[in-house]
C-alpha cells in the first residue's frame, strides 16, 4: 500500500473518530444529573423559573435537535456561551490556548532532539558504564510524578536559591521567558526518560540486525550506518510515545499549570468544572478529543513511513 | 591455479570454545569459482566471513587469510540484510556515484525502475540481484556468496546462477558456499568439502562431483528415492473439483481440478505466488475456497477447519513450511506431539504419550530429545517431530508445504527417505508443495505445475 492510499484511509478513519468524540462528549454532558437551567436557577430553584430558563436556552427541545444545533454551531465555530460569565466558549479557548501551545511547543522542541540523541548515545555504548548510569537515572526520574518534581524545583531554585521565578503569576511568558524554565523542565522530565529508553532499546535491536551488519560490510562509516540505517528503524516506537506526550501537553497539564499558576487550557478546564460551566467543559472536551485524533493521525502517518512493511499486512 | 591468485587461505583455524573451522587451506585465482560445500554447521559461513575479515565475537583466529583486492559479499538471506525503511536506490547511491550504481545495477541485471522501491516490494529474486549489485559496487576482486539460491524457485535460481556466471566471465573470482549441488555443478571449478570445520575432500569440480572419494561427499550428492513401484496406487482418495480461492478480491486459484489416488504422491510446483500454498491450505481447510469442493474418499469435506469433524481433521494432516514456528516455544516437543493423539484420536494422556514416543521413534527421535523444548532442537529434528505429530493422527492424506526448504542436503535426504518409507508403510497419499525439482524428482509420481492460479501442466513422473 502506498503512503497516499494509507493516508486517505487513515484520514477517513480520523473523521469517524472525531464524530464519535462529538457524540460521546454530548452524551456525557447529557447524562449528568440536572441541566444548565437547574444550575443557573440557584440553590433554591423555583420550578417556574427553571422552566423559563429551559425555554430561553432551548433545553426543552429533544436531545437530537439540540445535538444537531450544537453540531451546526461547532462547524461555524460557535461553541456556545458560558453559563457563568455569558462569554463565548471560544474566548475561553482563545485565552488558554496560546500559553498551552507555547509550553507544549518549547517542551517538544527540546524533547525530540535531546531524547533521540541521548537514546542513540547510550545505545552505541550499551552495557558500558555511561549506559548504566543513564538507564538508572532515567528510570529514577521517570518514577517522580510531576507535582513532586515541580514542588522540589520550586523550593530549590525558586525559593532557596532564588535563581528563577517560582511562579508565572501575572507574568507574560513571552516578555519574561525565565518563568517558563521550571515548568518546561517539569514537563520535559518524564517524557524525556520514556522516549530515551524506547529509542535506546529499539536502537540496540537495530544495531544488532543483519542489515546494519551488512551496511558496515559495504564500507559505510560508523556514524552513517548508525544514523542513516539503524536510527530510522529505531524511531517507530518512539513516534507513538511522542504522539501520546504531545497529546498530553496540548491538553494542558493541569498539575503543572496549577503549581506554577500558568493560565493555560488546563486551568480553564479546572475552573469550568468547578463552576459547573457545561458549555465550556463541552467545548474543551471537543478540542482535546479532536487534538488526540489529529496527533495520532500524524503519528500513524509518520510510523507508516518508518515501517513501510507494516502497511502491507494491514 | 592458472592465473593471478586472488584469495589465499592457509591453515585457517577459528575457535569459540570449540573449533568452528580447523586447518582450512585453499586458493582462488582470478575468474575462478570455488565452491565450499557441506551440511549446515560445517563451518562454511565462518570461512566465507573470514575472507571479509569478519569473525565471531571473541573468536580465537590463527592461520593466514590473504585477499588481493576488495571482497564483495552476497549473504544467505538477502531480505534480512536490506534495510526495511530505506529505498533501495538511495542506499546504493550512498555507496557510490550514480554512474557506478548504474554499472553495478546493469551487471547484476537489477531493473532500474525498481530503484525507488522498498525492499519488501521486491521479489526474492530481485532482492538477490540487488544484494549482488551492492557487492559489485566496490569493484571486488572476489565475491563471496553464502547459499545464494536458498528459498528461490527454480526459474529464479537459474537466473541467479546465470548472473554469477557472467560476473565470473568478467574476471571476478567467486567463492560459493552452498549445499545446493545443482548450483555447485553449474558454477564451480574447484570444490572443497567441509565437515565439522575440517576439509575432508577437495579437488577439481569435474573429478570430485563425478567420483567422490569420501562417503560423506557421496551422501551430499542426493540419490533418487522414488518408491519403486506404483502398485499401491488404487482407488481415488482426494478429488478437488472447480476449486477457486481468493485473498480479498485477488483470485489466487482458479477452477482447479485435481484427483489423487490412495498411496499416490503428487508434487505441486510453480513459482512463488502461483497459489501452491493456498491450494494446500484449501485442502486442509485453513483457507475456505470461494467455489468448488474438496472430497476425501468420495465424501465432500467441509470448507473450514472449524466445521470439519474430528475424523476428517485426523484424515487430512498438514506439515508446515516453518517447522520451528509450528511448535509452541514453551512446551516440550513430546507434549505437543502427544496432543494430536489426545485431541484427534481421543486417547488418554498416558496412552497419547506412549503413542507419541512410538511415532517419534519412527522418525528417529529419542525420548530424551523429545522431552526438550523446541528451541534446543535443530531444524531437521523439528521437521521430523512435525512429521511425527502429523502421522500420529493416522492421516489418509498428508500435505507437506515446502518441508525441505532451508535444510542441507544430508538432512533433506533423510527427511525425503523418511517420507518415502512412511508412504510405503502406511499407504499414505502425499501432496508435496515444493519448488525444489530434486524433491519432486525423488518422491513424486506426478507433478502438477501451477501458474498464476491455473494448472499449467500435469505430467507423470518417470518411475
Amino acid at each position: 500500500m502506498t503512503l497516499g492510499r494509507y493516508a486517505s484511509r487513515r484520514v477517513a478513519l480520523g473523521l469517524v473518530q472525531v464524530l464519535v468524540v462529538l457524540v460521546a462528549v454530548f452524551l456525557l454532558v447529557e447524562a449528568l444529573p440536572g441541566d444548565a437551567a437547574v444550575a443557573l436557577a440557584g440553590d433554591n430553584p423555583d420550578p417556574a423559573r427553571v422552566a423559563a430558563i429551559r425555554a430561553s436556552m432551548g433545553l426543552d427541545q429533544s436531545a437530537v435537535e439540540r445535538f444537531v444545533g450544537w453540531l451546526g454551531g461547532l462547524v461555524t465555530g460557535d461553541l456556545g456561551t458560558s453559563l457563568v460569565s455569558g462569554r463565548p466558549v471560544v474566548d475561553f479557548i482563545a485565552g488558554g490556548l496560546p500559553t498551552t501551545l507555547l509550553l507544549a511547543g518549547v517542551t517538544l522542541l527540546l524533547l525530540v532532539p535531546s531524547s533521540v540523541l541521548l537514546g542513540v548515545f547510550v545505545a552505541r555504548r550499551a552495557g558500558r558504564g555511561v549506559d548504566r548510569v543513564v538507564t538508572a537515572a532515567t528510570i529514577g526520574l521517570h518514577a517522580v510524578p510531576e507535582f513532586a518534581l515541580a514542588i522540589v524545583l520550586v523550593a530549590l531554585f525558586g525559593v532557596t536559591l532564588g535563581w528563577l521565578p517560582p511562579t508565572a503569576l501575572g507574568a507574560d511568558p513571552l516578555a519574561d521567558p525565565l518563568v517558563l524554565v521550571l515548568p518546561v523542565i517539569v514537563l520535559l522530565a518524564r517524557p524525556l526518560c520514556a522516549i530515551t529508553r524506547l529509542v535506546r532499546a529499539a536502537m540496540i535491536d537495530a544495531l544488532a540486525s543483519d542489515y546494519v551488519r551488512h551496511a558496515r560490510r559495504l564500507g559505510l562509516s560508523r556514524s552513517r550506518v548508525d544514523y542513516r540505517h539503524a536510527l530510522p528503524n529505531a524511531l517507530a516506537p518512539a513516534v507513538q510515545q511522542l504522539a501520546r506526550t504531545t497529546d498530553w501537553l496540548l491538553g494542558g497539564v493541569i498539575v503543572v499549570e496549577a503549581v506554577f499558576v500558568i493560565p493555560g487550557l488546563g486551568t480553564a478546564l479546572v475552573d469550568a468544572v468547578a463552576g459547573r460551566d457545561m458549555p465550556v467543559v463541552q467545548g474543551l472536551a471537543v478540542l482535546f478529543g479532536v487534538t488526540t485524533v489529529l496527533v495520532n493521525l500524524a503519528a500513524d502517518l509518520l510510523a507508516f513511513r518508518l515501517a513501510p512493511r507494516a502497511g502491507t499486512a494491514a | 591455479m592458472v592465473s593471478a591468485v586472488v584469495v589465499e587461505v592457509v591453515g585457517l583455524r577459528v575457535e569459540v570454545g570449540r573449533a568452528l573451522v580447523d586447518g582450512v587451506s585453499f586458493g582462488v585465482g582470478k575468474g575462478e569459482v570455488l565452491a565450499i560445500v557441506g551440511a549446515s554447521g560445517s563451518g562454511k559461513t565462518t570461512v566465507g566471513l573470514a575472507l571479509l575479515g569478519e569473525f565471531p565475537v571473541g573468536a580465537g583466529v590463527s592461520g593466514d587469510v590473504r585477499v588481493r583486492g576488495r571482497v564483495g559479499f552476497v549473504p544467505q538471506h538477502p531480505g534480512a540484510v536490506l534495510n526495511p525503511v530505506r529505498r533501495v536506490g538511495a542506499v546504493l547511491r550512498e555507496l557510490a556515484t550514480a554512474a557506478e550504481v548504474g554499472r553495478a545495477v546493469e551487471a547484476a541485471r537489477f531493473p532500474r525502475a525498481l530503484l525507488d522501491r522498498y525492499p519488501h516490494q521486491l521479489s526474492g529474486g530481485q532482492q538477490q540481484r540487488l544484494v549482488l549489485a551492492q557487492a559489485l559496487l566496490c569493484d571486488p576482486a572476489v565475491v563471496v556468496a553464502d547459499e545464494p539460491t536458498t528459498g528461490l524457485d527454480r526459474e529464479t535460481r537459474d537466473e541467479v546462477v546465470a548472473e554469477f556466471a557472467s560476473i565470473v566471465a568478467r574476471g571476478t573470482a567467486l567463492v560459493v558456499l552452498s549445499h545446493d549441488m545443482e548450483v555447485v555443478r553449474a558454477l564451480a571449478d574447484h570444490v572443497v568439502v567441509l565437515r565439522a570445520g575440517k576439509v575432508i575432500e577437495s579437488g577439481p569440480a569435474a573429478e570430485l562431483l563425478t567420483a567422490p572419494r569420501h562417503p560423506y561427499t557421496r551422501a551430499l550428492l542426493v540419490e533418487p528415492l522414488r518408491a519403486a513401484a506404483n502398485d499401491a496406487i488404487s482407488a481415488e482418495r482426494l478429488r478437488i473439483e472447480g476449486l477457486t480461492a481468493k485473498h480479498g478480491r485477488n483470485v489466487v486459484l482458479q477452477d482447479i481440478d485435481l484427483h489423487v489416488s490412495a498411496g499416490e504422491c503428487v508434487a505441486v510446483m510453480g513459482p512463488s505466488g502461483s497459489g501452491k500454498t493456498t491450494l494446500a491450505r484449501c485442502i486442509v481447510g485453513l483457507h475456505p475456497p470461494s467455489e468448488g469442493t474438496v472430497a476425501l474418499d468420495g465424501r465432500p469435506l467441509a470448507r473450514t477447519l472449524r466445521s470439519r469433524s474430528r475424523e476428517d481433521l485426523a484424515a487430512v494432516q498438514y506439515v508446515f513450511q516453518d517447522a520451528r514456528a509450528s511448535f509452541d516455544h514453551r512446551r516440550p516437543v513430546l507434549d505437543q506431539v502427544a496432543r494430536t493423539a489426545a485431541r484427534l484420536r481421543g486417547m488418554s494422556t498416558a496412552d497419547s504419550r506412549s503413542a507419541a514416543l512410538a511415532a517419534l521413534a519412527e522418525v528417529r527421535l529419542t525420548e530424551e530429545t523429545a522431552r526438550r523444548r523446541p528451541a534446543t532442537l535443530s531444524g531437521g529434528e523439528l521437521h521430523r517431530a512435525a512429521l511425527a505429530r502429523a502421522l500420529l493422527a493416522r492421516p489418509r492424506v498428508l500435505v507437506c508445504d515446502e518441508i525441505t526448504t532451508g535444510l542441507d542436503a544430508v538432512t533433506r535426504t533423510s527427511v525425503l527417505r523418511l517420507l518415502a518409507a512412511l508412504r510405503a508403510a502406511h499407504g499414505l497419499t502425499l501432496v508435496l508443495i515444493t519448488h525444489d525439482h530434486a524433491v519432486a524428482d525423488h518422491l513424486a509420481d506426478r507433478v502438477v505445475t501451477l501458474h498464476n492460479g491455473l494448472v499449467r501442466n500435469s505430467k507423470i513422473g518417470n518411475p
